[in-house]
């Protein structure tokens, strides 16, 4: 990949008291990528943006946003970034377009213009003279997004950014997420304790555990390799379509209540089917089971850490 | 530079847009409308003389007062020195100013006081409320450095103050000028001093009183300030605040015999001890002694301030 680095990090440590929450991670994102953090509760998400937004000191390692070291070259560095860390907290008294006007005062050269700009992106026209204090979490969220792009950062960072909104919600911020990494080139970094909920609006996903990288995982890689799928058929007999798809196909399936269940690739399938009704068995439904990451990130994880 | 005042300009929008706040210059403004009543009911008041009988209206006044003192011996002290202030007044020929707006603003002196008090409050809260809200986490990731932002909310603290003071004396002198009318742009009077009997101005005297007491103030706002960012916990620091500014002269007073008793801050908060006719607190005291002394507080309160506010983590809870 010849795209242009947005953040990196370099072996970052960090330790509190004499306990090591983060434990040397590395990994870079680039222009136009979204990254997923994905992680159980505890698992240093929130330690490692923390640490990305020079909220906290580094113990060890470096974090470069467009190359400049958020420890040697914070003002730079962080001019690069907007984020929302942990819940995405405003000033409660203070009207949607009083809080944003804080921020904007903060940086030279925000004109009304980008203000409309950003509240028109996330869709808070409306609310911009209601207090925070009334706001749902699903517009906060959304306040919290627009005061992250106010400065057109080149790296936009957002911890949990789905957490309390609703699948429609989710959805809204997966398409202007995808849509500022596209259009504007911007570095998302999304981190969640729930795959499935940031899984469609990332590029790569970065699996962190007990602060730690356990994995780092391309998105589309699962579309490119078509390897064996779940498939299950109802059908009767039930033992004929079990008996006929070994003999035919050399395929051994399991009975599963009232189906059968087997492996196969996806191309295989008609031709099975075909085989089934041509002796006469009755095929009243074939599903398949598309492998996710949340499987294969199971396997990485175990059971009960990815809820 | 521009950044700076659009910082404290930031800063001072999040302590008056708040309802407490505003609730807190109510109060100031019902206290004083309070105070102004009950002098007006309680307070015998004089309405002024006329230019050709003011000397018998004294002298009539001073008749009635030693009747009174005869009748109940009780009020003798009391009665006597306003004999005096009277005699001063008939002995150097000068016409005494009534009761005006002046001599309100005067003798409400001790709303300094509350307003240490709403400016404590302020201070403890700037800090350690943006802890409580969770905003912290977006003020601090600006391309500004930790110790601008840190400024910028002392900076606004310490206009909160001013403001809040030039509230009061302007408040005081409005309700004043309503209920007792004004004598005159810059009266005297004569007031009993460490030195006896003097022929002063009134504003002379309220900004010499005031004055002496914004020490006190400034001085408990920083500490308030030190305490919510070393603590970030508002109600600590307001509690500290406020309990060291009521007990700070006992605290002298119970260790009066020791060497060190003219460090402790609160021995060389009032510096009128240096003025004329008054004798310091504890024998050795100068006024370049205390200067001193408050300083090297202040400087220590804000160091503390800066070093926690810009060298801590922001970690969760
Ligand atoms: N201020 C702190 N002091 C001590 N431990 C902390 C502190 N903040 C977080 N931790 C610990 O660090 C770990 C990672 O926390 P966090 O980064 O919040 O995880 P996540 O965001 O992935 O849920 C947790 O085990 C948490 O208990
Ligand atoms: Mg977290």
């Amino acid at each position: 990949m010849s795209k242009e680095l947005a953040m990196e990090l370099i072996n970052v440590r960090k330790k509190i008291g004499k306990k090591e929450i983060i434990k040397g991670l590395s990994f870079s994102i680039h222009k136009g990528e979204v990254f997923g953090l994905i992680g159980p509760n505890g698992a240093g998400k929130t330690t490692t943006i923390r640490m990305m937004v020079g909220l906290m000191q580094l113990t060890e390692g470096d974090v470069r946003i467009l190359g400049k070291s958020i420890k040697s070259d914070y003002k730079a560095a962080v001019r690069e970034v907007g984020a929302i860390v942990e819940n995405p907290e405003m000033y409660p008294f203070m009207t949607g377009s009083q809080n944003l006007n804080q921020y904007a005062r903060m940086i030279p050269g925000i004109t009304n213009e980008r203000l409309r700009e950003v509240v028109q992106l996330v869709g808070l026209e409306k609310a911009m003279k209601e207090k925070v204090g009334r706001y749902s979490l699903g517009m906060r969220q959304r306040l919290g997004i627009a005061q992250a792009l106010l400065h057109q950062p080149s790296v936009l960072i957002l911890d949990e950014p789905t957490n309390g909104l609703d699948p429609a919600g989710i959805r809204e911020i997966r398409m202007y997420i995808r849509r500022l990494a596209i259009e504007k080139n911007v570095a998302v970094i999304i981190s969640s304790h729930l795959l499935s909920e940031i899984e469609l609006m990332c590029d790569r996903i970065g699996v962190i555990k007990n602060g730690e990288l356990v994995a780092i995982q391309q998105v589309n890689e699962k579309t490119e390799h078509n390897h064996l799928k779940q498939v299950q058929i109802e059908a009767t007999p039930i033992e004929q379509a079990i008996q006929l798809l070994k003999t035919e196909h050399d395929i051994h399936a399991v009975q599963e209540k009232e189906q059968i269940s087997f492996k196969s690739e996806k191309e295989n399938i008609p031709a099975l089917i075909q085989t089934l009704v041509g002796h006469n068995v009755s095929v009243f439904q074939v599903g398949i089971a598309t492998s996710t990451l949340e499987d294969k990130f199971f396997d990485l994880i175990g059971e009960n850490t990815i809820e | 530079m521009n950044n700076f005042f659009k910082l404290i300009y930031n800063e001072s929008l999040k302590i008056y847009f708040r309802k407490s706040t505003w609730i807190m210059y109510i109060l100031l403004g019902v206290i004083i409308l309070g105070l102004a009543i009950m002098v007006n009911i309680y307070g015998e008041v004089n309405e002024g003389y006329e230019q050709n009988s003011w000397r018998e209206a004294l002298q009539e006044e001073n008749a009635e007062l030693t009747r009174e003192s005869e009748q109940d011996p009780f009020f003798q002290d009391f009665n006597n020195s306003f004999i005096e202030i009277n005699n001063y007044y008939l002995e150097n020929d000068i016409q005494p100013a009534g009761y005006d707006a002046w001599q309100f603003v005067m003798e409400n002196e001790m709303l300094l006081s509350i307003v240490s008090l709403l400016t404590i409050i302020v201070a403890a809260g700037i800090v350690a409320n943006e802890f409580r809200w969770g905003t912290i986490k977006l003020l601090l990731i600006r391309p500004i450095s930790r110790t601008k932002i840190l400024a910028s909310k002392y900076t606004a603290v310490l206009l909160f103050s001013l403001f809040t003071l030039f509230f009061v004396l302007l408040f005081s002198w409005l309700v004043g000028a309503v209920f007792f009318g004004i004598e005159g742009v810059n009266p005297y009077i004569v007031l009993e001093k460490h030195t006896g009997l003097e022929y002063v101005s009134i504003i002379g005297e309220i900004i010499t009183g005031y004055g002496f007491q914004i020490v006190t103030l400034v001085m408990m706002a920083t500490f308030a300030f030190m305490i919510s960012t070393v603590f970030r916990n508002s109600a600590l620091a307001i509690g500290t605040a406020i309990f060291l500014m009521m007990v700070g002269n006992q605290i002298v007073f119970f260790f009066m015999e020791r060497s060190w008793a003219k460090y402790i801050l609160f021995a060389n908060t009032d510096l009128s001890q240096y003025t004329n006719g008054n004798t310091p607190w504890i024998e050795g005291m100068t006024l370049g002694f205390s200067i001193t002394v408050l300083i090297v507080y202040y400087i220590l309160f804000l160091l503390f301030s800066w070093l926690f506010f810009t060298k801590r983590d922001v970690a969760g809870h």
